[in-house]
């Protein structure tokens, strides 16, 4: 809301200059967003919370500020007076829920023409495009007292009748209405949607805007004004479902002043009287359902708490007073009658708030909280994504955090079949863009849209984890929330002072293998991928005591051939892991196993065997060969190529012996080794390499 | 002796001299044929001369193992300056430090770390908060829908709700997670982080709210950074605030930062209505509570001195790896 100084000046003598009223109404709740200079005034941009309709306009911030300084107001010249011949018009009201209260005053013979220069400008000022001196000074007033006005042309509505009701209403539902609204366009009427007729048609949306077939124009000669209250529930939904926002159903829809809306009307027409001439008729005022004042009742002792402040009855009624509040003091508490523009304040922590914000937030003490001693607490789950965090940063990998958003057809690019769970996604009904319409089922593609980004910007080491949710439609009402760790690995081969690393795969592996040794998870294996994003070749399904938790894999051919990438083979390494499935593989307690006393012996295996056979396998033989003394094996060398006969491979393992309680001896472990030697190559079908 | 180049010439002149059948030791073997009165100063006189070359020989020796110590050290010298195999750690996306740090403060003062679904109900979003379907402040909200009843949460805010519905008081809870809302220019993004908090017991006054967040801030920013609190408009809040800071970048005087107001607005807060704590079947007579929340993308913007929260979510590693 823009508020000129010198209009306010004339409903208040403003006692401090506008910057320094700025900060008094900024700490009064009515934030001051910008002070400009124009034509010589100062006008205020002031941020009108939606809990405030009384204080879009002059008057309403004339209010505060006699508050804020207890200067009284002083009101405009509003009372017709003098002889008023009376007209012919009637005005019926079908749904006083809708419509409790219509005025009307028929006011004939008046000039339209251009507004005098005093009024343009203060529109202006405030926004408001000029139109002619009728509508101006409706559009004056709404600015000045807040409640909005509407002119009709006189002549055009037939039968001298204003009949208020829903189309449902007044056509018993027979037939759909349209109609032409002020800005041109022809509409269609929702049923419940409250209009304006005359004797034969719609005329007017209420409270949003007029129709274009009794428009006030240059050949206008008796106009008929309307001041109304309208239910704000009916006027929302009205403006929501036809798509039309106006001056007029911003304010009726968070409520106007009942009480006060003849005032409005008089104004207007007194203005329209001495700008633009006529008779102003005798009031018309159909007022089905009165206003009934509230009160309040508000006990000192409980607003003193609520605040944390300690305010005298007589500090807490006079700032109730100053705020045009009734009170009634009954010892331990007041009974308190809000102004009927102050529909806001129904209950005694409505009350407290005008007492904090008047006395002044920023005089209300500062205390910390007494009560019991509560340890903060962090649950184990974000604790457990800290540890995730961590262990892929140390790894190399930083952090990125993308949009929620998915496009579906991401999900082709990656050639997820039809029947994928992670095409079951959540659509967004009004999304901000097409391609932004479902929430992810998957971290994937967004990852790999941040890897392009980078690569297209010259990044060689492309290193990426995101921890985020998926969203699973699983026909429930909510859908499916999963907490999901998703990674992209890029490695751009060039010469390099230092030796390169394993190839990218492993080295991805390797960062999941730190993650889950961080998180003592063991037993975690990988297995042949299924993922069809995947180079089938190199890539794994993980999986933890025999579950599934994800995936990790290069990207395949196919789908790098999608990408369109400039680099020539570029080697990308992908995984996804669910988090909240692998956090409940975290063993509960760790305990302290003791540390061995007597040494170690080491031997080695080298073994050629069948090269489809899974390393894995072999140590899962070599583990569960029932010796007892087996502590570790590793693998320690992987080799196919010249030496080893073709479809074969060299593997060569080193198993470390100890014994809890005793140190081995050679014998011992020679004669362990070698049997386990014979036992392997029994169960492999491989033989030891020459 | 300068001929001596290496251990093995010491070792021969050793032999030759101080070995048994060095020209030394014979001297002293042929000591019985020396005349008894010339024998003393024949003995001394040998003695002396092996005393002498013994530490000729020990001293060159001494001079060659340093020698050749020097020759190792040299010839296993590397440019100490060529840069080392660097493996960088990654880096915490700077909305996830901000989001932690703000987190860690108020679980040292006793707060607990709660979640909830970023895809709510419009019960729990709107209507428990005191937002029935027709309020006007709905607006000050663009939401995205999923159905009419389903949609992207636009503030942590439900969890409170969320919370109190399954728990009783005292609650000391903070909130942190993503949030939607459909609005996307210089200053919005679709999608964004917000932490909110709440304290609800028998006893809480807006005091103790200016207390808490006061202390938070203080511990966020510096402890002498000037805080305001001012009223504003929340439906489940009441009074509500707007809580300010103090311009940093120009420390009051008003710049492009603060659009010359001097203040920074970080963060809402308020007393929980009595509506709240009715949907959730709690007596508001006889406990109140203050909530907050603030925006996560603010406060990190302030504290880097970013301005364009696009960069938050385009992911480019040069923005990353500042943090």
């Amino acid at each position: 809301m823009r508020i000129p100084c010198a209009w306010l000046n004339e409903l208040i003598d403003v006692p401090v200059p506008p910057a320094e009223l700025a900060e008094r109404l900024t700490m009064t709740g009515f934030e001051i967003e910008g002070i400009e200079a124009v034509n010589g005034d100062t006008v205020l941009e002031v941020n009108v919370t939606p809990n405030r309709p009384d204080c879009l306009s002059v008057l309403g911030i004339a209010r505060e500020v006699s508050a804020a300084f207890n200067v009284p107001l002083k009101l405009p010249q509003c009372d017709i007076t003098g002889e008023q011949p009376s007209s012919g018009f009637t005005i019926h009201i079908f749904t006083p829920e809708l419509c409790s209260r219509y005025c009307g005053r028929y006011i004939k013979g008046v000039r339209t023409s251009a507004s005098p220069e005093w009024i343009k400008q203060r529109l202006e000022q405030c926004g408001i495009r000029s139109i002619n001196n009728i509508v101006d000074i409706t559009n004056y007033v709404l600015l000045e007292f807040g409640h909005p006005l509407h002119a009709f042309d006189a002549g055009t509505l037939r039968r001298e009748k204003v009949i208020i009701g829903p189309p449902d209403v007044i056509t018993e539902g027979k037939s759909s209405v349209r109609i032409k609204t002020l800005d041109g366009i022809e509409r269609a009427v929702p049923d419940e949607s409250l209009l304006i007729w005359d004797s034969e048609r719609p005329v007017a949306v209420a409270g949003v805007m007029g129709g274009a077939s009794t428009e006030v124009t240059g050949a206008t000669k008796d106009i008929f004004l309307e001041s109304a209250y309208f239910n704000p529930v009916s006027i929302r939904r009205t403006s929501r479902r036809m798509n039309l926002v106006s001056e007029s159903s911003y304010r009726f829809e968070r409520g106007t002043d009942i009480e006060f809306l003849e005032k409005a009307l008089d104004r207007a027409a007194l203005l329209i009287q001495q700008i633009a001439g006529g008779t102003v008729h005798r009031l018309i005022d159909a007022y089905p359902l009165k206003y009934m004042p509230q009160s309040v009742t508000v006990n000192y002792g409980k607003m003193n708490r609520i605040l944390g402040v300690s305010l005298a009855v007589s500090e807490i009624l006079e700032i109730l007073n100053r705020l045009g509040i009734r009170t009634e003091d009954k010892g331990e508490t007041a009974v308190v009658y809000p102004p009927p523009f102050r529909r806001d304040i129904r209950s005694d922590i409505d009350v407290a708030e005008e007492i904090a914000r008047l006395h002044g937030f920023d005089r209300v003490p500062v205390s910390i909280p007494r009560g019991p001693l509560l340890a903060g607490s962090i649950n184990s789950k974000v604790l457990n994504r800290k540890l995730v965090h961590e262990a892929m940063r140390k790894t190399g990998f930083n952090e990125a955090i993308n949009f929620s958003f998915m496009n579906m057809s991401s999900l082709d690019m990656l050639s997820i079949p039809d029947n994928d769970r992670r095409r079951k996604a959540v659509i967004i009904r009004n999304p901000l863009r097409q391609e932004d319409s479902c929430l992810r089922t998957t971290l994937i593609p967004a990852l790999i849209e941040d890897f392009r980004y980078n690569l297209d910007r010259g990044m060689k080491e492309i290193r990426i984890f995101e921890i985020a949710r998926v969203f699973g439609n699983c026909g429930k009402q909510l859908p499916d929330e999963r907490l999901m760790l998703g990674g992209i690995w890029y490695h751009e081969k060039s010469p390099s002072l230092w030796k390169e690393d394993a190839p990218g795969f492993f080295v991805a592996k390797g960062a999941l293998d730190s993650l889950f040794d961080t998180l003592n998870i063991r037993n975690c294996s990988f297995l042949p991928a299924s993922e069809p994003f995947l180079h089938a070749g190199n890539a794994a399904d993980i999986s933890v005591s025999g579950s599934r938790i994800g995936y990790i894999g290069v990207l395949g051919p196919d789908i790098i051939g999608k990408l369109g990438l400039k680099k020539q083979k570029p080697e990308i390494v992908v995984f996804e892991i669910d988090l909240e499935a692998v956090f409940r593989h975290i063993p509960d307690s760790v305990k302290y196993v003791q540390i061995p006393k007597f040494p170690y012996v080491e031997r080695d295996i080298a073994l050629v065997t069948d090269e489809t056979i899974p390393s894995a396998d072999i140590l899962a033989i070599i583990r569960t060969y029932p010796s007892g003394i087996i502590e570790d094996i590793n693998v320690f060398d992987s080799y196919k190529g010249p030496g080893i006969p073709a479809g074969k491979k060299s593997l060569a393992f080193s198993i470390t012996y100890r014994s809890a309680d005793r140190t081995l001896t050679d014998d011992e472990v020679s004669s362990v080794h070698d049997s386990l030697v014979s036992y392997v190559m029994e169960k492999t079908g491989g033989e030891l390499r020459k | 002796m300068k001929a001596v180049s290496g251990a093995s010439d010491l070792q021969q002149l050793r032999v030759k001299y101080l070995g048994r059948k060095g020209l030394i030791t014979s001297c002293l073997k042929a000591l019985p044929a020396v005349a008894p009165e010339l024998r003393p100063a024949y003995g001394r006189d040998v003695n002396e001369i092996k005393e002498y070359i013994s530490g000729v020989l020990d001293a060159k020796e001494e001079l060659l193992k340093k020698e050749e110590h020097r020759r190792r050290i040299q010839a296993e010298s590397v440019d100490i300056t060529l840069p080392g195999k660097f493996v960088p750690f990654g880096r915490k996306h700077p909305v996830t430090a901000v989001l932690s740090e703000v987190t860690g403060i108020f679980v040292s003062m006793g707060f607990e770390v709660e979640e909830g679904p970023e895809v709510e109900l419009d019960y729990y979003n709107f209507e428990a908060l005191n937002m029935p379907k027709d309020h006007p402040a709905r607006d000050m909200q663009d939401t995205f829908y999923v159905t009419d009843d389903v949609l992207l949460r636009t503030h942590t805010s439900p969890v409170q709700i969320r919370v109190m519905e399954n728990r009783k008081p005292p609650l000391k809870i903070v909130a942190p997670g993503k949030v939607y809302r459909c609005d996307a220019d210089i200053s919005h993004t679709p999608m964004f982080h917000q932490v909110e908090g709440f304290m609800v017991d028998t006893d809480i006054s807006f005091s103790d709210l200016k207390g808490v967040l006061e202390t938070f801030i203080h511990n966020f920013f510096r402890s002498d950074i000037p805080v305001r609190f001012r009223p504003s408009f929340f439906p489940f809040t009441e009074p509500s605030a707007e809580v300010d800071i103090g311009c940093f970048a120009c420390t009051g005087k008003g710049c492009r930062v603060c659009k010359n107001t001097g203040w920074l607005e970080i963060l809402g807060a308020g007393m929980i209505h009595p509506r709240v704590f009715e949907m959730v079947g709690y007596d508001p007579e006889t406990v109140s509570g203050f909530a907050f929340g603030m925006g996560v993308e603010r406060l990190t913007m302030l504290k880097y001195s970013i301005d364009d929260i696009r960069l938050f979510f385009e992911n480019d590693l040069r923005f990353l790896r500042q943090f």
